[in-house]
């Protein structure tokens, strides 16, 4: 018996995993391939799909699942990006289990628990598994199944972080109490549009926000996404998720696959759930605004390669905001198509951080530098996907970003007013915000010389399993940049939104890279030519336009600036200097914008005062219980109302 | 069939005498005689009919003998009473050993299941009242079974509070008898149906309300439970948190309000408020403590005043919701205790501060335990999951937006504390700083996790699964819980 492919899509990957869990523990290899077939099949399951037509499928008497192109566009993309993950674990977790080389001495977080088979299965039991339940959210047709395999979609995420052992308690504890709680916000907008609609089906109807119930439902499903997807204010659990997890796990769960499951309920969410009003327009840009630069701004100041990339991802998700909060088809279609495009960028990047981590021994900035010789697949995947970051055309990354100003251009005109303006220069500070931190990226851990950590080690050539889904994901960001219109735009995005989508601004990729490149072979030429000839002008060391001040270098003796080596850390320190800028900074510092320390705060008070109460004396809980008697029976007596 | 109902009290009781003379002859006896009974009483009760019978003890006539009564709701109770007591049983083989006297731990085990059966079953408030005071006192000693310092203090403020509590509802039940008449429970309900309530029996109302709600451990009623939870053995804490003081304390007020004096606006306001109290109390005391034991005790507090709102809500879906949960914590928290027993013992301390890494050294407790906190923190798949979706729906239904929130928020905070256990018992490898966790080094698996303890565990942790598939049949009738919650709201029991 056939099973139809919607039901294979969830679970073949759910079965393969239960698999993992009772495979034996030595059989490693057996588990990483097994989540290879699963995922690639899943794949080809969601590629048919897609390419089927919209319908839905009825389970014992119940249209639990429905498909149309939407869902299908999100399950292609989860189960590619799930495949490149289970590739990349191919060789991933045995050269963990090999202990890479060590520094006890400078404290820096290594990788220092040896996976044993618990840690095997759970990885690979959860990296399928998040697929299953990706795909249950997909193709849901049903609230409270969406919600169920939201809340699984958490768990899974709080085991593959844990996999990464001892050091990660605390980040994985408040990943899965912001996220795992953002569920639980979804439960009761779920029993209030169930009220409101008498049924869960998510085609019920569309509520009108006009009531508050109806408001309390809209922010509650908000809040979920924006935890999800990591926008602020419920942002915080994503840096130390990035830090602290494996980096296949972050660049699996919360660089792309959750992005995808946020903005697609997002989507959802005003195609058939709720009324798109001016307020939640609104609403949504701001989110997108505040991300932006919140994010961004972090970006600049990290030292921490993962932490830094985490903080970059928040800053995209604005941009999704910001064009899905213009309400109009073009906006949903770039929110759709820089999903997307983030997506691949970010993978590729947290992949190679990876890379780096495991060859290098460390992500902190300023001990990493000089690896574009010595990884250089790695350096040319990981530059193109950085350059696709920072909207560097013909990449993938402008494309969208040049959607994205676009459709902010056109709500613009359509609605009147002159805020748009304001988004639009939010946007535009925010890709050269981008821009900066990738600049400085790229230059730490990339080009600038080596620092001695480096110098020491043997780095050898990455593995083969970790540089194919690099490449691949290098290769898509140049292929959807050039191609935008003839590929990513009419296969994928185009029929998602399934309107018809007109933009004002035509970006002909395809001359473009023409140019460009005709450009960069002129520019080559100049170069070589005023080499050769030896007219070549050196000045002192400065960064960004400022003369670099020896005394900020720890370690370089006075009078050496020509010779200073800049290791990219102290890009953008200044930025913490300015007026504003540096009391934010300093409350940032003191995690006043994490909401979840900020909740763990504001709690510690009352629960001090309960403690106090509960002193232990039983005199005392005799008086509690007289009281307690004393007011039941007046209420009791003299009626309560 | 109708003529075992008797057995489910007599059987505990009996056995209960019949242990410490058994004992003599073979000291494995005490184990195998209250397993047995719990088998028995759990075969029992599956097979009694669902709908109400009425056993008149002695063939005598309601308001002049004593009637037994059995309907869904009790049916339900008897089934998780000795189902608990089954479990609870088996795991006690494997942790006892470490106490001495195992029959007298056996004999009060069998006593409190005894007083429960019988208050689940009596149809009169006399007797309802004497088989409370069966199980407590029952309870007040295994409590203080460990003999320790701290567990005999625990013992003497539960005795304390629990005594004034039961003198509380003895003077309530003579107020209620002196103003009627009756105190079969069906008679009492007619004479009071249709007339308002007088002063005195107002009065009554508000003491019977008190006196078990402390044995329900509410807000400010609960204050012996932070003490006596965690002093007592793991076992111990497990039945008395899962079930005792479900069956003596919440079934009973449950029963009364709704089934005798007839529940009122006035009376599910309170419960409301009450039950809401309880619940931010007991989340919050929890979010801040670093005793494990003591962590799953307020967690107790919590819950209950979970279900205790979901039954003021009033409407079909609140009550299902909180049956549900009733069921649910009876699943789930008596497995949380019994972790925290084969923690305690693999770990050396109950400081979560000092513990760490336990996965390999204890690994079925750390999945069932994964289990175990996530299905109370309502996180799918698990059984939690279910009833807090319930209890939110029902809440929305009957407009309560702001009860329905905050059961959301709580349910957050909920799984934040259930993390702090999981991350702190289980995290990490137990390689490192072994100076702090001395226990871990020597402790073996054999001796933190024996069969007989692992067992109970995994049946639990698999019940929590197995609950949330029921849901699958829908909320209506086929529901297991549905019959019980029907006998709620047909209101006041009619003659």
């Amino acid at each position: 018996m056939m099973l139809d492919p919607l039901v294979q899509m969830i679970s073949i990957p759910f079965l393969a995993g239960l698999v993992c869990i009772g495979l034996p523990g030595q059989w490693e290899k057996a588990r990483a391939w097994l989540s290879v077939t699963a995922c690639a099949i899943t794949l080809l399951n969601a590629v048919l799909v897609f390419g089927g037509e919209t319908r839905t499928l009825e389970l014992a008497g119940w249209p639990l699942l429905h498909v149309d192109q939407l869902s299908g566009l999100m399950l292609v993309a989860a189960a590619f990006f799930a495949l490149l993950i289970a590739i990349y674990s191919l060789g991933y977790l045995q050269s963990i289990k090999r202990s890479p080389p060590d520094d006890a001495d400078t404290g820096s977080r290594r990788i220092e628990e040896p996976s044993d088979d618990w840690q095997n299965r759970i990885y690979h039991a959860c990296l399928l598994g998040s697929l299953a339940f990706s795909c249950i959210v997909f193709l849901a047709n049903d609230l409270v199944l969406l919600l169920t395999a939201w809340g699984m979609l958490a768990l899974t995420m709080y085991l593959m972080i844990g996999v990464a052992g001892q050091d990660a308690a605390d980040a994985s504890r408040k990943t899965f109490v912001m996220v795992g709680g953002s569920d639980s916000l979804l439960l009761l907008c779920t029993a209030l549009l169930w009220v409101e609609h008498g049924s869960t089906r998510m085609d019920a109807g569309v509520l009108s926000l006009n009531s508050l119930p109806s408001y309390i439902a809209f922010l509650c499903l908000i809040a979920a996404v924006v935890a999800k997807v990591g926008a602020i204010p419920l942002h915080s659990w994503l840096p130390d998720f990035a830090e602290k997890a494996y980096a296949p796990v972050t660049a699996y769960l919360p660089a792309s696959l959750d992005k995808l499951l946020g903005i697609y309920l997002l989507v959802r969410a005003f195609t058939g759930l709720f009324e798109m009003t001016d307020g939640v327009s609104a609403l949504l840009m701001v989110i997108g605004a505040v991300t932006i630069l919140g994010g961004g701004m972090m970006a600049l100041v990290q030292q921490n390669l993962k932490r830094l990339l985490a903080y970059c991802a928040i800053s995209q998700v604005g941009f999704i905001f910001l064009a899905i909060g213009t309400g109009t088809v073009a906006g949903l279609a770039a929110g759709l198509f820089h999903m997307l495009n983030h997506a691949i960028c970010k993978c590729c990047l947290f992949l190679g951080a990876g890379v780096i981590e495991q060859k290098a021994g460390t992500v902190d900035l300023d001990r990493l530098g000089g690896l574009a010789t010595r990884l250089p697949l790695t350096f040319a995947a990981c530059l193109v996907a950085a350059l696709s970051v920072s909207a560097i055309p013909p990449l993938n990354g402008f494309a969208s970003k040049w959607m994205i100003y676009q459709s902010i251009i056109e709500s613009g005109q359509d609605n009147g007013g002159m805020l748009w303006v304001v988004w639009l220069a939010v946007a535009m500070l925010g890709s050269a915000l981008t821009m900066a931190v990738i600049v400085k990226l790229l230059h730490a851990v990339f080009l600038c010389k080596p620092s001695p950590t480096v110098r020491e080690l043997k780095i050898s050539r990455a593995p083969i399993s970790a540089v194919v889904p690099m490449v691949l994901l290098a290769g898509l960001c140049v292929a959807f940049g050039v191609l935008v219109n003839e590929f990513p735009l009419r296969w994928f995005i185009l029929p998602a939104v399934s309107e018809p989508v007109t933009f004002t601004g035509t970006w002909l990729a395809g001359q473009a890279t023409i140019l460009l490149l005709i450009a960069f072979l002129l520019g080559w030429l100049v170069y070589a030519l005023t080499l050769r000839n030896g007219k070549l002008r050196k000045v002192p060391t400065f960064i960004g336009g400022e003369s670099l001040d020896e005394a900020r270098i720890p370690g370089v003796p006075a009078g050496a600036q020509r010779h200073v080596e800049v290791t990219g850390v102290d890009f953008y320190r200044t930025v913490q200097q300015l007026p504003v800028l540096k009391s934010l900074f300093v409350m940032a510092r003191m995690k006043m914008f994490d909401i979840y320390s900020s909740a763990g705060r504001a709690l510690a008070r009352p629960i001090r005062v309960l403690q106090i109460a509960h002193n232990g004396l039983l005199s005392f809980y005799l008086i509690w219980f007289v009281l307690g008697l004393l007011a039941v029976v007046y209420l009791m007596m003299e009626g309560i109302r | 069939m109708n003529n075992l109902i008797p057995l489910l009290v007599v059987i505990p009781m009996g056995v209960a005498f019949a242990i410490p003379l058994a004992v003599r002859m073979n000291p494995r006896l005490g184990e195998l005689l209250s397993i047995l009974t719990a088998l028995t009483l759990l075969v029992i009760s599956l097979f009694l009919p669902s709908q109400e019978i009425i056993y008149h003890i002695g063939n005598w006539p309601t308001p002049d003998g004593i009637d037994l009564r059995v309907d869904g709701l009790s049916k339900l109770m008897l089934l998780i009473i000795s189902g608990l007591a089954l479990v609870v049983g088996i795991y006690s083989v494997g942790f006892i050993r470490q106490f001495t006297g195992h029959y007298r731990y056996y004999t009060l085990l069998m006593l409190m299941v005894t007083g429960m059966n019988g208050v689940v079953l009596s149809g009169d408030l006399f007797n309802l009242y004497i088989f409370v005071e069966i199980a407590t006192i029952a309870s007040y000693a295994l409590v203080a079974f460990g003999g320790e310092h701290e567990d005999l203090e625990a013992s003497f403020k539960y005795a304390v509070l629990g005594g004034l509590s039961s003198s509380v509802i003895l003077i309530g039940i003579a107020l209620v008898y002196g103003m009627t008449g009756t105190l079969n429970l069906t008679h009492l309900a007619s004479r009071l149906d249709g007339h308002v309530l007088t002063p005195t029996l107002q009065f009554a109302l508000a003491l019977l309300f008190c006196g078990f709600g402390l044995k329900s451990a509410l807000v400010p009623f609960h204050t012996w439970l932070p003490d006596a939870y965690p002093a007592a053995p793991a076992p111990i804490s497990a039945i008395l948190s899962g079930i005792t003081s479900k069956a003596i304390g919440l079934y009973v007020l449950v029963r009364l309000l709704f089934n005798v004096f007839g529940i009122t606006d006035d009376l599910l306001l309170l419960l409301r408020w009450s039950g809401g109290i309880t619940m931010v109390v007991g989340a919050l005391l929890a979010l801040g403590q670093w005793n494990i034991k003591r962590l799953f005790a307020y967690s107790s507090v919590s819950q209950v005043g979970l279900i205790v709102l979901a039954f003021g809500f009033g409407t079909t879906a609140g009550i299902v919701g909180a049956i549900f949960h009733l069921v649910n914590h009876a699943v789930f928290k008596p497995l949380l205790f019994l972790n925290s027993g084969a923690i305690e013992i693999a770990a050396g301390t109950r400081d979560l501060r000092k513990m760490h890494g336990l996965r390999s050294t204890i690994p079925v407790t750390a999945t069932t335990h994964m289990v175990g906190s996530l299905s109370i923190a309502g996180i799918p798949p698990f059984n939690g999951f279910w009833s807090k979706l319930i209890i939110v729906v029902a809440a929305v239904n009957a407009g309560f937006m702001g009860w329905a929130s905050l059961v959301v928020l709580m349910s957050i905070v909920t799984l934040a504390y259930q993390l702090k256990v999981q991350t702190a018992a289980f995290f990490g490898s137990n390689t490192r700083s072994p100076e702090v966790t001395p226990s871990i080094a020597t402790g073996s698996r054999s001796n933190a996790e024996p069969l007989f303890m692992a067992v109970p565990m995994i049946i639990l942790a698999i019940g929590c699964g197995a609950l949330s598939l029921l849901t699958l049949t829908g909320l209506d009738e086929p529901f297991f819980v549905a019959s019980a919650a029907e006998v709620l709201m047909k209101g006041v029991f009619t003659w």
